[in-house]
């Protein structure tokens, strides 16, 4: 935050610390979706437990931050730049939280694949996880350090992850029909590449959200 | 020249510009004209090259710290400072509707019809609450009783006071609650027919509930009038204006649609005031 400090100090130990929530809502986010993936590529149904069980710490987390967020604005009532922070920082939280559902939607998927022999196309996910996760951590990076310019570099990187699912929806499809026997696998593929899609999609949220923050400007539904 | 009917529409695609579309203005030009204003108490120059254009019909606001100027400002619209010696008008114009009001000729009683103002403390007259409204009908000349009847009647509806006084029009002013004496001010103001209303900081005494009351009378109000208020309250400002201008030591530092001044100021300055990161 670049803005000079506030004459009352509280609000911006309010303001601080509710960013300071957002950080802690992406780093357990992050972490719930690498144990979820790591559950997926690693067969650990430990693992997937754990990343099921994380959601409950982010899910009370989006709750205490919505509380934080009303009332700060009930106590300090913020304009212009606060107020964006202020709104974009629960916005932001909402999208950790879903993002996070996806998480446990993946491990809860991998679970099932890990009770069958192991599917080769489990590949396919790798790189939409990899690009997944970057387009999160840049658009974190760019509400924290209010980078527009980042954010804004975020938008148009969902495409490659929309063509990614895509692709491998196709692809799974077409091993459906020449290996039924493993249907019920390549469908829960299916269903983890569809929520690393959704991941793309909160992390472009999350982007659009870092601009209107730091820039005033709205770029949603542009593209 | 800072002029609202002049001013470029933003073309970037910010939030602040899209959700209240901004009033336009009855005119081409504004309704009062301000250009290149200096002021001086004596040697001290309290304004500096003040240029704004308020337009008609709308509320417009006036903020800053102490001292920067915006009441000084306020009371060069009806010539208030004349009353103060060694302040003057040191360079440029107030023009309204094109008449330069500090022009030789210009007849101040008039100019104060037309320019009504109601100030931070009510100031209700020690007469009854007919007789505070009819005081400048009585002073203009008017004898008429229906007439005088009528136009109390109307100003007082005007105030939003009629059906809370309308059983005691003789009993004194000085019997009404804080909100009250101040709608009543406001009542005087009306019943010499202005087509400006000045206030400064009309809500600084009163309770929530009685400032809620003026400032839906004031939102009722600028129907049929222009009005410039000073205020200290941002919040207040940020619902009753349709336009703020924020001062800083003398100088306008920043005029615009009040939506735009509160989500996405233009000015380092007014960001950091409106947001309490000033001094």
């Amino acid at each position: 935050m670049n803005a000079p400090r506030h004459i009352l100090g509280t609000f911006d130990e309010a303001l601080s610390s509710l960013r300071n929530n957002v950080l802690m809502m992406s780093s357990l986010t992050e972490r719930s979706l690498d144990r979820a993936i790591n559950g997926l590529m690693q067969r650990d149904d430990e693992m997937c437990a754990i990343a099921i069980a994380d959601d409950e710490e982010i899910d009370q987390l989006e709750k205490q931050m919505d509380k934080d967020g009303i009332d700060l604005l009930l106590r300090f009532q913020p304009v212009a730049s606060d107020l964006r922070r202020v709104v974009s920082a629960m916005k932001l939280s909402s999208n950790l939280e879903r993002m996070a559902d996806q998480g446990t939607n993946i491990a809860r998927r991998a679970r099932k694949l890990n009770q069958h022999p192991a599917l080769p196309e489990v590949e396919l996910i790798t790189p939409m996880y990899k690009h997944a996760m970057a387009m999160f951590k840049d658009a974190v990076d760019a509400y924290v350090r209010e980078d527009v310019q980042l954010a804004r570099a975020v938008v148009p990187r969902d495409q490659a992850l929309d063509d990614m699912n895509s692709a491998a929806g196709r692809r799974l499809i077409e091993r459906m029909a020449e290996d039924p026997a493993q249907l019920r696998g390549y469908l829960n593929l299916i269903f983890i590449s569809r929520c690393l899609e959704r991941v793309g999609d909160h992390a472009t949220n999350m982007a659009e959200d870092a601009v209107y923050a730091a820039a005033a400007e709205d770029i949603r539904h542009q593209h | 020249m800072v002029s609202v009917a002049e001013m470029p529409e933003s073309t970037s695609q910010t939030l602040v510009n899209q959700p209240a579309p901004r009033p336009e203005p009855q005119t081409e030009r504004g309704m009062i004209e301000i250009e290149h204003l200096n002021f001086k108490y004596g040697a001290h120059q309290v304004l500096h090259d003040v240029s704004l254009s308020i337009p008609a019909r709308a509320v417009t606001a006036f903020i800053g710290p102490s001292g920067c100027g915006k009441t000084t400002l306020l009371r060069c619209l009806n010539r208030m400072n004349d009353l103060i010696d060694a302040a003057q008008i040191s360079g440029g114009s107030i023009r309204i509707e094109g008449l330069d009001i500090n022009a030789p000729g210009v007849d101040v009683v008039d100019l104060r019809r037309r320019v009504g103002m109601v100030f931070q403390k009510s100031n209700p007259f020690p007469k009854s609450i007919y007789d505070n409204v009819a005081y400048g009908l009585r002073i203009a000349g008017v004898t008429r009783r229906s007439l005088i009847d009528e136009a109390v009647e109307k100003s007082l509806r005007s105030a939003a006071l009629w059906e809370e006084v309308r059983d005691r029009l003789h009993v004194s002013g000085y019997g009404l609650s804080g909100g009250q004496q101040q709608r009543l001010c406001i009542a005087r103001a009306l019943a010499v027919e202005p087509e400006i209303i000045l206030m400064d900081e009309p809500c600084s005494a009163l309770d929530p509930i009685a400032t809620a009351k003026v400032e839906e009378l004031i939102r009722q109000l600028k129907q049929n009038y222009t009005i410039v208020i000073v205020t200290h309250n941002m919040q207040q400002a940020g619902r009753c204006s349709d336009y703020t201008g924020f001062f800083y030591l003398g100088r306008l530092i920043e005029f615009d649609a009040t939506a735009k001044i509160f989500s996405n100021p233009g000015q380092r300055q007014t960001e950091e005031y409106i947001t309490g990161r000033f001094g």
